[in-house]
């Protein structure tokens, strides 16, 4: 059942903290959020604005910048990316990778079929990209008062919702 | 340079955290509605929240002008809400935001190192394909 499987992966599990630091999520949105602003307004990652952290157009700024380099193409790169791209995606992957050695957390597991995920990735950035940001670039705009920013992020919400359901109808057909 | 270090900086600091929290900015909404479970939406709030009272601050010590936006023309507003749209849709059918998805490939899930494979082929599709498809479709 799909449901089950969801909920393994993404909700925390009691005593599977055991071993490692413990964060909240609230303790990491606070971070990100200070560390978005930051980075956009004193570490020259803009423009565009409010572009402090995004992992669909800060993967694209990486992808179409290697890429451009290697193949002398001129695919679409951010203006804060053109000397040398966002590294963002890079570092989460180090970090991510980090915690989960330090926490033992760290095993190779097929929880879904990747070839259906490679579509879920590939359609998930191409959306991205038509809304101009991911689902933490989508707030961060709306937390930078921009209101179509707001309406993508409105727009997002009633996607997860309709998703929800959509899973949940699977789950009890 | 300096946004390169920075914004790598940035992805290590929120890759750890998002790792030991397992915070997910889709993941939040969700199971609110499955199982009325706040943990990760508290998350998803104050994230929200923090940036918009940081956004004033920064502007304060920084100097810069207040961020401006351009105007918005009907089919930007359109595609960003349809756009925004596909993404929590496909984002909650994958299990998760795309931060989500980086964090879950860099602990072993094979299918979300597939999913960063079909990020990275996206976004050159997009910019040969998608693109000016929209451009040619939208006035």
């Amino acid at each position: 059942m799909e449901i089950a499987n969801t909920s393994t992966i993404l909700t925390p599990v009691p005593g599977e903290h055991a071993r490692g630091v413990r964060v909240t999520a609230v303790q990491t949105g606070i971070v990100a959020g200070i560390l978005a602003v930051m980075a956009g307004t004193f570490f020259e990652v803009r423009p565009p604005e409010a572009y402090g952290v995004c992992m669909a157009c800060h993967g694209r700024d990486l992808v179409n910048w290697t890429v451009n380099e290697l193949a002398g193409t001129r695919l679409t790169v951010a203006p804060a990316s053109l000397v040398f791209p966002a590294l963002t995606s890079i570092g989460a992957l180090i970090g991510a990778l980090f915690a989960s050695r330090t926490s033992r957390e760290f095993r190779w597991v097929t929880p879904d079929n990747p070839l259906k995920t490679f579509v879920y990735g590939a359609l998930v950035m191409n959306f991205a990209l038509i809304a101009g940001g991911c689902s933490i670039r989508l707030l961060l705009r709306s937390a930078a008062g921009e209101v179509v920013g707001f309406m993508g992020f409105g727009g997002m919400v009633a996607g997860v919702v309709l998703g929800t359901w959509w899973l949940r109808w699977r789950a009890t057909r | 340079m300096t946004a390169a270090i920075a914004t790598l900086i940035v992805g290590v600091v929120l890759g750890y955290l998002a790792q030991r929290s397992r915070m997910c900015f889709i993941g939040g909404i969700r199971d609110f509605i499955l199982v009325r479970d706040t943990a990760l939406l508290k998350g998803l709030i104050a994230f929200g929240l923090t940036a918009w009272v940081a956004f004033p601050l920064a502007g304060l010590f920084s100097g810069l002008p207040r961020y401006t936006f351009d105007a918005s023309d009907v089919a930007t507003v359109a595609l960003t809400i349809a756009g925004g749209f596909g993404v929590g849709y496909v984002s909650t059918l994958a299990n998760g935001c795309p931060l989500r998805q980086h964090v879950l490939a860099a602990q072993g899930a094979r299918s979300s190192v597939t999913y960063l494979a079909g990020f990275a082929a996206g976004a050159v599709v997009f910019d040969v394909w998608i693109a000016p498809l929209v451009l040619a479709l939208v006035p």
